[in-house]
C-alpha cells in the first residue's frame, strides 16, 4: 500500500467515523434528554414568586453623568 | 411524558435520515452503469462547486475582515469621546456557581458611570442570595437586583432592560466575564445616531482539554472572523448574548427581545436591521466566557443554537425570497441561513458523499487533494484571525483536527436539529450545567 492510499484510508475512515459518532453522540444527547427528572418549570403552573422583588427608590431612566472625555 | 414522546420522535427522525442516506447510498450501487457514471460526472461536479462556495466564503470573509481591521487600526485617535452612561445587564437563571466572579468582573470595568442591573429569572438555586450579597454601592457603581418568575432568557432582559436608569444597555450572560475597558471602547460608536447595536467579541476563558481548546479557536474562525467581516458593512447579524450593547431607544421601537425563539440574540439582531439600525463589530469589546467542558453539554448548546437560528428566520421567511428593497436585511438572513443550516448540513452529505465515492470509484487521490486543500485553508484562515486577534498561536495547528473531526462533528448535529426544526419537534431549553472558577483552575469546588 502506497503512502498516498495510506492517507486515502485514514481521510476516507476518519470522515465515516466521525459522522458515526457524531449521530451516535446525538443520540445519547436525545436518550440523556428523556431520562432526566422532569424540570422544574414542567411542574410549576403559577409563577414562583408573587411579588416582583424592586430595590428601593430606582429614578427615572438619564443621560445623567455623561461624560466626554479629552 | 411529554419530553419521552418528543424523544422517540425526535430519534424516529435521526433513524429516518440516517436509513434514507444509506439507502439512496445502496440505490446508486445497484444502480445501472449509465447512471453509475452520471454519479461519478455528478461528484466531480459537486466537489469542484463545493470547493468554490468554500474558497469564495472563506476569500470573502477573510478580506472584509481585513479591510474591517484596516479601518480600525487606520481610523485617527478622536480628541474627544464621548461616554454616555450605561446600565449592565446580567440575567441570571441558576447561575449561582458563577455570579459572583461575574460581578466581581464587571465591578472592575473602567469607565465614568454604569450601574449593574441583575435579574434573578425564577432561579431554584442560590443565585438571587448572591445578587442581594453585592446590591448597593461599590465605588460609585450601583448593583440592584430584581427577582421575577421564571419565563426565560428574553424576558429576564426585558425586565433588566426596563429597569434600566440610562439611554444603553450592555447585555450580557450570568457566566461570561467582560473585559475592563469594554464599554470605554464600545460607547463611542454610538455617537453615530444609525449605531443601533453594538456587538462585542467572544472569547473562550476555561480553555481546559482540547473540547474547550477547539472552541476557543472556533470562536476566533467560525464566529467572530464573520462578524468582523460583517461589521465592514455595519450589518453584524447576530449580536452575541454574552456581550452586545445596546440603544434603548432602538430596543424600545422594535419592542425588545421575543420570547418565542431559541435564539434571542439573533432574533433581535434581525429586527433591529429590519427597523434600519447599524449594527456594527468591536473587537476589543470582550466577554471571556465558559464554553461546554463535556461533549453532550456541546452538542446541546449547538442544537439549541442552530434551531433558534432556524426560528428566528422562520418568523420573517419572506426575507429570503425579497432582496428587495431590503438588501441588508436579506443579505444578513440568507447568510444567518447558510452558516447556520444550509453549510452544516451540505458540509455532512458533502464528506460522506465524497468518502463513499472514493471507497467505491477509486477516487481516493482526488478526495485526498481536496482534503488537503481544505486542511490549508483552515490553516491559513486560522493563522490570519488568530494574528488579527492577537491571540495565542498555539492554536493554530489545531485547525488541522478542527477540520478533520470537529467541526463535521457538530454539524451532524446541526443537521438532525434542522430536521427537527423542519418538523416542527417540541424542545426545551437545556440548561448547561456551570462550574466555578474555582473548579475549572482544579482547586477544588463546591
Amino acid at each position: 500500500m502506497g503512502v498516498i492510499d495510506l492517507l486515502v484510508t485514514i481521510i476516507v475512515v476518519t470522515i465515516l467515523v466521525t459522522i458515526a459518532l457524531g449521530v451516535m453522540t446525538y443520540i445519547a444527547y436525545k436518550l440523556r434528554l428523556s431520562r432526566r427528572p422532569a424540570s422544574v418549570d414542567d411542574e410549576v403552573t403559577g409563577p414562583r414568586f408573587f411579588v416582583l422583588r424592586q430595590p428601593p427608590a430606582a429614578g427615572a431612566r438619564s443621560s445623567e453623568g455623561h461624560v466626554t472625555e479629552a | 411524558m411529554a419530553s419521552r414522546r418528543r424523544t422517540f420522535i425526535s430519534l424516529l427522525l435521526t433513524v429516518g435520515v440516517v436509513g434514507g442516506s444509506v439507502w439512496l447510498t445502496l440505490w446508486a450501487l445497484q444502480s445501472p452503469l449509465a447512471v453509475q457514471r452520471f454519479l461519478v460526472r455528478l461528484v466531480v461536479i459537486s466537489l469542484i462547486i463545493f470547493l468554490a462556495i468554500l474558497f469564495v466564503r472563506y476569500f470573502s470573509l477573510l478580506w472584509f475582515a481585513f479591510l474591517q481591521l484596516l479601518e480600525k487600526t487606520m481610523q485617527p485617535q478622536r480628541k474627544e469621546v464621548s461616554l454616555p452612561p450605561v446600565s449592565v445587564i446580567v440575567p441570571a437563571y441558576n447561575e449561582g456557581a458563577v455570579l459572583e466572579s461575574a460581578i466581581d468582573a464587571l465591578l472592575r470595568i473602567d469607565y465614568p458611570t454604569f450601574e449593574i442591573i441583575v435579574v434573578d429569572d425564577g432561579s431554584s438555586d442560590d443565585t438571587l442570595a448572591v445578587a442581594q450579597r453585592w446590591e448597593g454601592q461599590h465605588g460609585g457603581v450601583e448593583v440592584r437586583a430584581f427577582t421575577k418568575a421564571n419565563g426565560g432568557k428574553a424576558t429576564a432582559l426585558n425586565t433588566g432592560i426596563a429597569q434600566a436608569r440610562y439611554a444603553f444597555v450592555l447585555c450580557m450572560d450570568a457566566d461570561s466575564a467582560i473585559a475592563p475597558d469594554t464599554l470605554r471602547e464600545a460607547m463611542p460608536h454610538f455617537g453615530d445616531p444609525s449605531v443601533g447595536a453594538v456587538a462585542g467579541n467572544v472569547k473562550v476563558v476555561n480553555r481546559v482539554n482540547l473540547l474547550t481548546r477547539l472552541q476557543a479557536l472556533e470562536y476566533i474562525e467560525g464566529l467572530n472572523m464573520p462578524r468582523r467581516a460583517q461589521g465592514f458593512i455595519a450589518a453584524v447579524n447576530i449580536v452575541p448574548g454574552p456581550v452586545g450593547l445596546f440603544r434603548i431607544e432602538a430596543l424600545q421601537e422594535v419592542g425588545g427581545y421575543d420570547n418565542d425563539t431559541f435564539a434571542e440574540d439573533a432574533d433581535l439582531t434581525l429586527k433591529l436591521i429590519t427597523a434600519g439600525w447599524k449594527i456594527v463589530y468591536e473587537e476589543n469589546a470582550i466577554a471571556w466566557t465558559q464554553a461546554p467542558t463535556r461533549v453532550l453539554d456541546l452538542v446541546q448548546q449547538r442544537y439549541r443554537w442552530t434551531r433558534g437560528i432556524l426560528q428566528a428566520i422562520r418568523k420573517r421567511k419572506r426575507i429570503l425570497v425579497q432582496p428587495f428593497p431590503d438588501f441588508p436585511l436579506w443579505m444578513s438572513g440568507m447568510e444567518m441561513a447558510f452558516e447556520g443550516v444550509l453549510w452544516p448540513v451540505l458540509n455532512v452529505y458533502g464528506h460522506l458523499f465524497f468518502a463513499l465515492v472514493a471507497l467505491l470509484y477509486g477516487m481516493g487521490e482526488l478526495l485526498l487533494y481536496w482534503w488537503i486543500l481544505l486542511t490549508l485553508l483552515d490553516l491559513v484562515a486560522a493563522l490570519i484571525t488568530v494574528a488579527m486577534e492577537e491571540e495565542s498561536l498555539s492554536l493554530v495547528p489545531l485547525a488541522v483536527i478542527y477540520r478533520f473531526f470537529f467541526i463535521l462533528f457538530l454539524d451532524v448535529t446541526k443537521t438532525f436539529a434542522a430536521v427537527e426544526e423542519a418538523f416542527r419537534l417540541g424542545m426545551e431549553w437545556g440548561k448547561l450545567r456551570r462550574i466555578t472558577y474555582r473548579e475549572q483552575a482544579g482547586i477544588g469546588g463546591p
